[in-house]
């Protein structure tokens, strides 16, 4: 049955969507560039022989997200999985934004999403399919920077909680996978202080749990032991943390 | 660097594939076509592949180097007519058998499968027997490449032919390859790989010579003085059905760690072709899978690791027929005078056109794989060598030999002036440069 990536072009949703092609799902690929999603829909309907749609749109501009992807979905079969790998961080976001940026960073991290889950809710429920969604470790604890993504990310955590608490796992399967440093563009070069997770093997996972109920986890999941970490840090020494 | 957030720069240590050269870069590594088109029109850049060219062909020149691992996409398949649409970061291996899995084939492939079709199309790489088949433009039906002040170009044999012409063996300087459509060929279910023993390289050219219509064709021999040119040409021909045809093995990795000490030092390398002497060099037949024989050198991880921290040289001459047995009794001479250690030596025949600035012509190439390249003893060896070839006429592969100068080159291709001035015509600011290019002041 048809699997939705929503940001599908690079990074972890172009991991998934080749996971999902793997595992011989129909596919609707989403994302901003036509060129990108040609070149991983031929990619992938060449390799693993699979049916592949794509949707090219840009999230921070489209009014009814949700709408398109269903007129999309149309002509493929009816889908039991909905994985929004999607996301904007900015580096100058650290108060300095102005409000069309913030409307921005909020239309792709949150507001996309919710609109594109609203608009699927009722055809997943009545397949029983997976709704996935991706938050984000920065979102573990308010800081100086990152400011407007790390609120759109807390702010989606708490609609897949709403989601969870409202429908039974036989129904639908809410899975939320809240990600540590991964290996991407917008890490490139970057000097963490942790390791980075491969998107591949994240893929593999999240792609093996579809369908096995509700959860809510950390990706890799020893982030849980150091987002519990921060979350416990008292205030004044939290207060000082610079990164 | 904070602000380039996204855009997928940083600063990274290079080498090249024979550890002859190594560079600080900026390397920018775009997932997405928008990122590949951000960066400003008048940057010096190059294009790197897999980064598995001998020299520095893909970084270096004070360039920032683009990174196309990402766009490795097969995008369109014409089962009909054999026709494959790949992006240019496409492993040249991972190519060959999606074409396999449809009964095509590839006829040219480089021996290293983790090269990518850009660069098998920058350096216009040959494959296991070219006199057959040609260079990898035999088998190149269109290119799309972007040019910083241009955007995208279609280039074909019908339009945009002079700058589809200059992409082979360009050394990436036409502008950045985005895709390609590749030509494909039926494959066979196998080969049958012959083994002929030869005494000398003269012999080995009088055998190769005789099996010129072979789909795979090359020797292998010894670089010893004490037993110099002994060896064995490898002829394949095409079976039906082989008999336990050998799988083949991971492919080799596009860097290879170096052992901690040197292998190939004198009893390193006797012991080596001694092996290789009892393995290959009796008579007899090998029953081999199409892929298996494409690719050799994925057999050869500890070969390349064996020549440790200070890496390797690979200078690969082609000789006309006319010149060659001169050539070969001069190089045996010089051998047992300078007593150079040589790991190996690779025998291939061409019969194709000297052009440009392309590893071809009518002749027998001979490819020396050298240890400890910066050593004294070594270096005189490498210049006499170089002054025997061009004695001889040879031409030499740019792509191999790290230790070119931008003279020698010059002596030996008559028009190599006038090749780099069409080049350098689809690049009017210099600004696609690399190790090499700066080296060969192209």
């Amino acid at each position: 049955m048809t699997a939705v990536v929503i940001g599908a072009s690079s990074g972890l949703g172009r991991a998934l969507a080749v996971e999902l092609a793997r595992a011989k799902h129909p596919l609707l690929l989403v994302s901003s560039d036509p060129r990108d999603l040609a070149a991983l829909a031929g990619d992938l309907a060449l390799r693993f022989d699979i049916e592949v749609a794509t949707l090219a749109i840009d999230l921070a501009a489209e009014a009814n997200p949700g709408a398109r992807v269903l007129a999309a979905l149309a002509p493929l079969p009816a889908s039991t999985a909905l994985l929004l790998p999607i996301g904007q961080s900015r580096a100058d976001d650290d108060f300095s934004l102005g409000v069309n940026a913030i409307g921005q960073m909020l239309a792709i991290n949150l507001h996309a999403p919710l609109a594109i889950i609203h608009a699927m809710l009722p055809g997943l429920l009545e397949s029983g399919g997976s709704i996935v969604g991706f938050g984000s470790i920065a979102a573990a604890r308010g800081r100086g920077r990152n400011v407007v993504y790390s609120a759109a990310k807390r702010g989606l955590e708490t609609f897949f909680e709403s989601l969870r608490q409202r429908h039974e796992p036989k129904k639908l399967c809410v899975q939320f996978h809240r990600l540590g440093f991964m290996r991407s563009n917008l890490t490139y070069g970057m000097r963490l202080p942790l390791p980075l997770a491969e998107p591949g093997r994240v893929a593999q996972g999240v792609v093996r749990r579809l369908g096995t109920g509700s959860f809510d986890r950390y990706e890799p999941f020893w982030w849980g032991a150091i987002a519990l970490v921060i979350r416990c840090l008292p205030w004044p020494l939290f207060r000082r943390l610079k990164d | 660097m904070s602000a380039l957030r996204g855009f997928a720069l940083a600063e990274v240590e290079l080498q090249s594939f024979d550890r002859s050269f190594a560079a600080r870069c900026f390397v920018q590594k775009p997932d997405r076509y928008r990122l590949i088109e951000a960066l400003p029109a008048d940057v010096p850049r190059i294009t790197r592949g897999s980064g598995v060219s001998y020299g520095g062909a893909s970084f270096g020149g004070e360039s920032l180097v683009q990174d196309m691992s990402a766009f490795d996409r097969l995008l369109d398949f014409d089962a009909e007519q054999g026709l494959l649409t790949v992006e240019a970061g496409a492993r040249i291996g991972d190519v060959a058998r999606f074409a396999l899995s449809r009964g095509w084939m590839l006829p040219v492939v480089p021996g290293h499968p983790r090269a990518s079709v850009g660069g098998c199309i920058a350096a216009d790489v040959h494959g296991k027997n070219p006199a057959r088949d040609g260079r990898f433009r035999a088998q190149v039906e269109s290119i799309e490449l972007f040019d910083g002040e241009r955007g995208w170009i279609a280039a074909n044999a019908y339009e945009n032919a002079e700058r589809f012409a200059a992409c082979f063996a360009g050394f990436g300087i036409p502008g950045l390859i985005g895709s390609a459509t590749l030509r494909l060929l039926p494959a066979p279910d196998g080969y049958t790989v012959r083994r002929i023993p030869v005494a000398s390289l003269v012999e080995a050219g009088e055998v190769l010579l005789a099996h010129a219509n072979a789909p795979v064709l090359y020797g292998w021999h010894d670089g010893r003085a004490s037993s110099f040119g002994r060896g064995v040409v490898r002829f394949g021909l095409e079976a039906q059905r082989p008999k336990d045809a050998r799988r083949a093995i991971a492919d080799l990795p596009a860097g290879i760690k170096p052992w901690p000490i040197l292998a190939w030092n004198r009893p390193g390398i006797a012991v080596m072709n001694r092996w290789i002497r009892s393995r290959w060099g009796t008579p007899g037949s090998d029953s081999m899978s199409v892929e298996a024989a494409m690719f050799p050198l994925n057999g050869a991880h500890a070969y390349f690791a064996g020549f440790g921290k200070e890496g390797m040289l690979e200078a690969q001459w082609l000789v006309p027929h006319a010149r060659y047995v001169d050539f070969v009794r001069a190089l045996g001479d010089l051998v047992q005078r300078l007593k150079p250690r040589i790991s190996l030596i690779a025998s291939k025949l061409f019969d194709g056109i000297a052009e440009g600035l392309a590893f071809d012509g009518k002749g027998i190439a001979l490819a020396i794989q050298l240890a400890q390249p910066k050593h004294t003893a070594q270096v005189a060896f490498v210049d006499a060598l170089t002054e025997l070839a061009l004695a001889h006429g040879g031409r030499p592969n740019l792509i191999k030999q790290s230790t070119l100068d931008a003279d020698t080159p010059r002596r030996a291709i008559a028009d190599f002036d006038v090749a780099r001035e069409r080049l350098r015509s689809f690049d009017p600011h210099a600004l696609q440069r690399s190790e090499l290019t700066r080296r060969l002041a192209l």
